[in-house]
């Protein structure tokens, strides 16, 4: 166990109250209780209140661009899977601007762990809808309301073949935490989307909101995470009750075993030498 | 003795065109000439029109050329589509099953499938193929050694039957050019006393990168970079070398910054459509300060344009392209061994300044295959420039310098945490809203461009040094023009050619010197508006007396510029 004092950042510019602080505490927990120091980790993140997460940690950071953590972390891994690789990311990065990358990544099953902050709406822009904000709930762009369901992304990820698809909530952090843990120690992609009330701009999805829907999916009687068609049921379910906890886990060959070039270990530990004469031969 | 052959060879896509030109070429070079082919071609798999060239000679040859010798026609469409070009010693040989009508002035020569191998339907493309080059090398006088070495060599894994029917094909033809009367003998050339090499622009370049390090690729297919995608992957279990074809650009280029950010040498690629993908990531590999090599293999736009035709139209594009001020540099190789040489050098680059570099080709340079000497691609050196020893705990990954290079740790390889980020930051990479900082981070950035510009130059220089007509070029367009100032100089007109291959950031004190004396100064390039015009004009003040444009997506030919040069003088 390793004190969370270790991974402390830079004073947060977050809204006071806001769900990304519970987040953030379960994330510290997970690393101290996992012993992963913070010269092990790379937290990736692209645009969005979720982008500032790892700054607010002491750890390896790629903050990079709108929707494009999830392609930074796989390069990043593939170059070098000594490296524990987390995306931070939130429900317009990933689910919206990255949309094509999650696809990818789930069909690739690079060992990285996807977080989706999802606090259904864009905050960072000041309350717009989001691929999850739900049908009807009006803001400034959609004065009549948002004309179109939510995005069910963890189902999406289900048909996928994700190999491991998690929901965790702000309102329930000890559970959050071991969901990091689980999260962090698959083998594979760990999709793991996380209710995030944010306290200034959503006022529909609030933390009573989460508080009365969230229950753990693991005390269910028929609780199957590793039968494709049950998981897909569970992770469609959204409104009066949101399931919380893993969804689905299968085992799969991860992206790294399938790269011939990484036999020899990590790239950034290889020497290339390539004697001159071998090279030239091989273009005659 | 001084021979100069062009020889086309065209056909429907799909019917083997490259099969001929490929062993036909090596043949030739093997046989000692000096071979360089081209290729044109249309976006489609099967039909069409698609020939290449092979131009053969005793003497170093550095550019296609117009008018066509040797015309070799798989289908009618290629004798209709390049009689006209043919030259007073022209001479047609032809497939006689496909092509019925060639014209009576001009002596040719049928090979018929049939006869050159008797027997199956299927075997008649193995038939024209190996015949046709046999009867080229028979109506050359040339000995079919070479011809039949290359066969074996190409079908020795399709098995012994397969072999024995080409030789038997390409021995046949060559008995029926051998029997014909053509004023043009290569029995006076002898093999060269130490092999050469036939190779293309992206595949130097991919010899380059192989040599310089590259550990790690990632791209989305686009015609025409794929070839040079193809070249490394084809050959990167050899060298371990990680390939990962991406679901668009975007994420090509985000994987290879995400791979060179934790320390592997990247390289993307891409043609001008996938680049409009790319420019996000550019700023973000500048902002980041991310080494980077990124292949922009340029075709004729805007949009879709004319996607398998040439163009050196993106200058422009690659110059400005991302948000604000944003470091990099910009490449473009004129032969193969130089396109070999400045893609290791990119890397160094890339890797030495911690910024995009850009290798800026075209379809014409990525198909057209020179001739080249072994000793013509030297050893590369690698330079990683990362910062050695221990750190002194808390690192800074954007620590303020005096020449802009901050020193350049890797995650996961000491004490330090390596923070990088697209906002502006302060220097141990968190972000920030100082603007104090960011001044002071801006132009640390930017001094990273004043430090490199030293240590380039790229001018290649051809001709009279104190001609007062200079051509300056840049990229793909060397060939041309250095073969059109040649023939300029061989008929009186005293000129030079001066070819930049280094153009951002623009060496301009050497740039002016090299253009001294300059009476009338002519800027070649394959754009409507002259870009690299442009760029003189902004960095050294000089400008163009006339410009020598084409964008029609064929490429430059000697007697085109000098057709040009005529109108203008």
């Amino acid at each position: 166990m390793l004190p969370i004092e270790l991974y402390a950042g830079i004073e947060s510019a977050w809204c006071p109250g806001c769900g990304n602080f519970v987040l953030l505490k379960a994330f510290k927990q997970a690393l101290g209780e996992l012993e992963i120091r913070p010269q092990g980790i790379l937290v990736v993140s692209g645009i969005g209140q979720s982008a500032k997460f790892p700054h607010y940690l002491q750890c390896n950071t790629f903050n990079g661009i709108h929707g494009r953590a999830l392609p930074v972390g796989t390069g990043a891994r593939l170059a070098n899977p000594d490296l524990k690789v987390v995306c931070a990311t939130g429900d317009g990065d990933c689910y919206g601007e990255g949309g094509n990358h999650l696809l990818a990544a789930i069909r690739r099953n690079v060992d990285m762990t996807v977080v989706v902050h999802n606090n259904q709406v864009y905050a960072l822009t000041k309350g717009q809808a989001s691929p999850t904000t739900g049908q009807g709930v009006k803001t400034t762009l959609q004065p009549q309301g948002v004309p179109y369901p939510p995005l069910a992304a963890l189902a999406l990820a289900v048909s996928l073949g994700c190999s491991w698809v998690a929901r965790g909530s702000a309102t329930a952090p000890e559970h959050l935490k071991e969901l990091y843990k689980q999260a962090i120690t698959h083998r594979g992609l760990a999709l793991l989307e996380v209710l995030q009330p944010c306290v200034t701009f959503n006022r529909v999805n609030t933390y009573q909101w989460y508080k009365e829907r969230a229950y753990r999916v693991t005390e269910t009687p028929d609780y199957d995470p590793e039968n494709e068609l049950w998981a897909y049921r569970k992770a469609k379910e959204w409104g009066e009750r949101i399931p919380i906890g893993v969804i689905y886990r299968h085992s799969r060959p991860i992206l790294e075993e399938t790269h011939p070039a990484l036999a020899a270990g990590p790239l950034v530990r290889q020497q290339p030498k390539r004697p001159l004469n071998q090279l030239l031969a091989d273009f005659f | 003795m001084s021979i100069d052959l062009n020889i086309l060879i065209g056909g429907a896509a799909g019917q083997g065109v490259h099969s001929i030109t490929l062993p036909l070429a090596k043949a030739l070079m093997r046989q000692g000439c000096w071979v360089l082919t081209s290729q044109s071609y249309q976006s489609r798999i099967r039909g069409g029109h698609l020939f290449n060239q092979v131009r053969l000679s005793d003497r170093r040859l550095v550019s296609s050329r117009e008018g066509v010798d040797l015309l070799l026609a798989l289908n009618q469409e290629t004798v209709t589509m390049h009689q006209g070009e043919l030259s007073p010693r022209g001479f047609i040989i032809y497939d006689a099953a496909e092509v019925k009508e060639v014209p009576a002035s001009v002596p040719s020569l049928g090979l018929s499938p049939e006869s050159l191998l008797p027997g199956a339907k299927e075997r008649a493309e193995i038939a024209v193929n190996a015949g046709a080059c046999g009867a080229v090398l028979g109506l050359l006088q040339a000995p079919l050694d070479s011809m039949l070495a290359l066969l074996q060599e190409s079908f020795g894994d399709k098995g012994a039957e397969v072999v024995e029917w080409n030789v038997q094909a390409a021995t046949k033809g060559y008995e029926a050019g051998a029997a014909q009367k053509y004023g043009l003998s290569l029995s006076g050339i002898s093999p060269p006393p130490e092999p050469r090499l036939l190779i293309s622009g992206h595949e130097a370049m991919a010899l380059g990168a192989l040599g310089g390090g590259l550990q790690f690729i990632s791209g989305y297919p686009m015609t025409p970079w794929t070839s040079l995608f193809n070249a490394i992957a084809q050959r990167s279990g050899r060298y371990n070398v990680l390939v990962e074809q991406a679901e668009d650009e975007i994420a090509a280029i985000n994987l290879a910054i995400g791979a060179s950010y934790t320390g592997a040498r990247s390289l993307t690629g891409t043609s001008g459509g996938g680049f409009c993908l790319m420019t996000e990531g550019l700023g973000l590999a500048s902002m980041t300060e991310t080494p980077l090599v990124i292949v922009n293999s340029m075709r004729p736009g805007p949009s879709t344009g004319l996607p398998t035709r040439t163009s050196q139209g993106d200058l422009a594009f690659v110059l400005y392209a991302s948000q604000d001020d944003s470091p990099r540099a910009v490449l473009a190789p004129g032969t193969p061994a130089q396109g070999y040489a400045l893609a290791a050098k990119a890397l160094n680059l890339a890797d030495r300044y911690q910024l995009p570099v850009f290798l800026l080709t075209d379809q014409y340079f990525a198909d057209t295959q020179f001739t080249h000497l072994p000793g013509e691609f030297p050893e590369v050196e690698v330079d990683r420039a990362l910062a050695g020893g221990p750190g002194s705990g808390t690192y800074e990954r954007y620590a303020y310098t005096e020449n802009g290079i901050s020193p350049r740790r890797l995650p996961g390889f000491g004490p330090e945490l390596v923070v990088a980020d697209s906002d502006e930051h302060t220097p141990d990479g968190h972000l920030t809203e100082d603007l104090q900082v960011r001044i002071k981070m801006h132009d640390k950035r930017l001094r990273k461009l004043k430090t490199m510009v030293q240590e380039l130059g790229g001018i290649t220089t051809s001709g009279d040094p104190a001609a007062p007509l200079t051509l300056v070029c840049w990229g793909s367009s060397q060939g041309p023009v250095q073969e059109a100032v040649e023939r300029l100089q061989a008929g009186g007109t005293p000129a030079r050619m001066v070819h930049l291959s280094e153009l951002w950031p623009l060496p301009a004190g050497a740039v002016t010197a090299a253009l001294e004396g300059t009476k009338k100064l002519v800027v070649a390039e394959m754009n409507a508006n002259g870009q690299l015009n442009r760029l003189l004009r902004q960095e050294t003040g000089l400008q163009a007396d006339h410009l020598v444009l084409k964008y029609d997506g064929a490429p430059f030919t000697p007697e085109y510029i000098l057709r040009e040069l005529s109108n203008v003088a």
